[in-house]
């Protein structure tokens, strides 16, 4: 795996044995937790088997991020856009969640793979949710008309209570990550990840990839931007998104991408710890051989068929 | 937010089957095959090969890194095609291949429950034999790897009693069969203490049931093609097996109404893909018998269970014998067939009458002693009890308290992860 699939496999093993055992049915009742702080709330009660709820809590918001109705911007539009009336909304959304909405299992559709595709839609409601402010700028910038906010800094909430900056212009807009993390290993090991990153860009394959920068100092787009915005312990990454990017099929994923750079960046610092002890532990081998291979060998000693030796005790 | 105020990661990897999910639930998310598919076809090339040379083999290992698979997609890939070689990081319990296991544990995080390992407390299981050096292993990847805040590395069979306590009370002392797929482990534990020094563990279990019908399955000379026939076993053990009473009468009954007791099987070739179907007789029963007489199966092993149970009960101190044999629990899969507690607790209460009995007649009558109270308990989340049962602790507050903390780690080293407190939860 190496980028992170919009789909919550959790969310989707859960509706397919939903699925399953429909006839039989039972009470469900699941907590479930994703990076980010993002919580899940999936439920169906024995009155109504063919009922699930599904609520969503988001990570609390940065100040500077514009809410409405405790969603991001455009949440709720892009939830029914996507849904149509495959699903409800319910209203109020459970308490402690952001959003609930109720699938009526007995109304999906009956060839085998239009129902699939449908929950794994479900099941990447966060996409969806968290996307839509984000899908919003660079749907203006796929159509090339001007967005409201063009040419004024705005901030989408990234993480829990981080964001990051965008710069929408008519022609192209620019994403600046601000990149923190907390243990001291992983700072190091993320700063020579995004500057390889960035290289990576660059060779002949990749030219028609978004061009990526990353500075240890704050890019110049970020001017006006509240100073919290400055403190990043791994440097800045900036995207520069151009209409080719998100033109055709590609804004969903150009969206999700984006969307979850931290959680990318971190998934695959993981993994290169993991990569490197694995290394180590094949040197470790290796080393050990040596040192195996370089014993004395200590005089065997010779026994009669009776077990008895030859050495006489003096 | 602070990470102890979310639900806690439960992962109970057994060497046949994970399972993984949040701690509150009374399910696993996820219950999927201990095993890793690893692409190793770049270690085929030698380093001398093309252009490149050493570059270009040095960079077809790195992308190969995160070319791998776990579980069912694992075992799907290394099917289709020949590139992907499966390994099973975990052998009778005990891992043996670090190198994969920290990609599972990576993918079971990233992939599968698609959490964040810094935010989360993390529950681990281990197998009552398992080496302090192991734990101290698992302490250092999840720590180091993964940045956890907290870890707790729980004995399996703690875990078990644990979950039979929310049904009933709160009964920390009892014996714990452990039947997986790997190794069968008979556990007794008093007030969440393991006693070490009794434990028994029997080489049989669910791995060795499964080898028993395919090969009652091949004697007979049933259609089966070899490539599927050890999973048709696993599928037939787990469908129609069950336990009987008394293996002679039960032979007589299947010989006399065979319409009745001999099931179908059919199957499609995996590779040529025509059906086909076999007949299930006595291996219905039979599979189940391994545990009551494992003569049938292997000449090296020949102690039945119940004798194993009663065993283990007598080398544990004398004060904790009858609330033992009060509380004999189940758990894992292997102790799913139908009728198998109450076989166990029949031969159990004979073997203790029998002993209670020849004691009164060497007595000469005189002191009667009272008779043995002997239960199996059973409970509807024996098939992952010992995840249940973690998914119960971890939610208690407790908990976090117990948990050996990052800052500890970074303080003392992976030497804390050696000993896991008992913690008032387990009360």
């Amino acid at each position: 795996m190496i980028l992170m699939h919009p789909q919550a496999r959790a969310l989707m093993q859960i509706l397919l044995n939903r699925v399953r055992v429909l006839e039989k049915p039972q009470e469900l009742d699941f907590h479930l937790v994703e990076f980010d702080d993002v919580r899940y709330h999936i439920q169906a009660f024995l009155k109504e088997p063919h009922f699930v709820t599904l609520s969503i809590a988001l990570p609390p918001r940065p100040p500077e991020t514009v809410f409405s109705g405790g969603l991001p911007f455009g949440a709720i539009e892009g939830v029914r856009a996507t849904f149509g009336t495959a699903i409800q909304i319910v209203e109020p959304p459970e308490v402690g969640y952001n959003l609930t909405i109720k699938l009526d299992l007995t109304k999906l559709p009956e060839d085998e793979g239009d129902r699939l595709q449908l929950l794994s839609k479900i099941s990447s409601l966060r996409a969806v949710v968290l996307g839509a402010p984000l899908r919003e700028i660079l749907k203006h910038l796929a159509t090339k008309t001007v967005s409201p906010d063009a040419d004024r800094l705005v901030s989408l909430m990234h993480r829990p209570k981080e964001s990051c900056y965008l710069l929408p212009q008519p022609e192209k807009v620019t994403v600046v990550f601000p990149m923190r993390f907390k243990d001291n290993n992983d700072i190091i090991l993320a700063t020579a990840f995004l500057q390889e990153f960035m290289e990576a860009g660059r060779t002949a394959g990749l030219k028609n990839a978004p061009p990526c920068l990353w500075s240890p100092n704050p890019p110049m787009e970020l001017k006006g931007a509240p100073t919290h915005a400055f403190e990043a312990n791994s440097g800045f990454v900036t995207f520069v998104i151009f209409p080719r990017h998100v033109d055709g099929g590609k804004l969903d994923r150009v969206v999700w991408s984006l969307s979850t750079f931290y959680a990318y960046v971190s998934y695959h610092i993981k993994c290169s710890k993991a990569f490197m002890h694995t290394r180590m532990r094949r040197r470790v081998e290796t080393l050990i051989q040596v040192l195996n291979r370089a014993k004395p060998d200590t005089q065997k000693e010779k026994k009669t068929a009776q077990g008895r030796s030859f050495k006489r005790l003096v | 937010m602070d990470a102890a105020s979310r639900p806690a990661v439960v992962i109970d990897n057994g060497t046949g089957y994970t399972k993984m999910g949040f701690a509150g639930n009374v399910e696993p998310c996820f219950i999927i095959p201990t095993v890793v598919s690893v692409n190793e076809s770049f270690l085929g090339q030698s380093a001398a090969q093309g252009k490149g040379g050493w570059l270009a083999h040095h960079n077809a290992g790195v992308m190969a890194d995160l070319d791998f698979f776990i579980g069912d997609e694992a075992l799907a890939r290394s099917h289709a095609s020949d590139t992907y070689t499966l390994s099973y990081p975990i052998r009778h319990g005990q891992v043996e291949n670090w190198d994969t296991m920290e990609r599972f544990w990576q993918q079971c995080i990233f992939n599968y429950l698609r959490c964040d390992p810094e935010d989360h407390y993390f529950l681990m299981t281990e197998s009552p034999l398992t080496a302090p050096e192991n734990r101290e292993y698992t302490g250092e990847i999840m720590f180091e790897t993964f940045n956890v805040p907290g870890l707790y590395i729980a004995v399996q069979a703690v875990l078990a009693l644990a979950a039979g306590y929310t049904a009933s009370k709160c009964e920390m002392t009892g014996v714990v069969v452990d039947a997986g797929d790997g190794v069968t482990h008979v556990v007794p534990v008093a007030d969440g203490y393991v006693m070490g020094s009794s434990i028994k563990s029997i080489p049989i279990a669910g791995r060795d049931i499964t080898t028993f019908v395919q090969q009652l399955l091949r004697e007979r000379g049933e259609p089966v093609p070899p490539e599927d026939s050890f999973d048709v076993a696993r599928r037939i053990k787990e469908a129609y097996g069950y336990t009987c009473a008394d293996i002679v009468k039960e032979f007589n009954k299947h010989d006399r109404e065979p319409a009745k007791y001999v099931k179908q099987w059919t199957g499609t070739n995996t590779k040529t893909g025509s059906s086909y179907s076999c007949d299930i007789g006595y291996e219905r029963f039979l599979a189940p018998e391994v545990f009551f007489s494992p003569e049938i199966y292997s000449s090296d092993f020949t102690v039945p269970l119940p004798e194993v149970v009663d065993k283990c009960i007598q080398s544990s101190p004398i004060d904790t014998r009858r609330a033992l044999y009060k509380n004999i629990v189940l758990s894992g899969g292997s102790t799913l067939f139908k009728d198998f507690q109450r076989r166990l607790q029949r031969d159990i209460k004979k073997i203790a009458d029998t002993r209670t009995i020849a004691s009164d007649i060497r007595n000469g009558g005189e002191l009667k002693s009272q008779a043995v109270d002997v239960n199996v308990v059973g409970h509807p989340m024996q098939r992952f009890a010992v995840w249940f049962g973690g998914s119960v602790l971890a939610s208690t507050p407790e908990f976090y308290t117990a948990c050996h903390t990052k800052a500890e780690y970074e303080e003392y080293g992976p030497s804390i992860c050696r000993t896991n407190p008992v913690f008032r939860g387990m009360f």
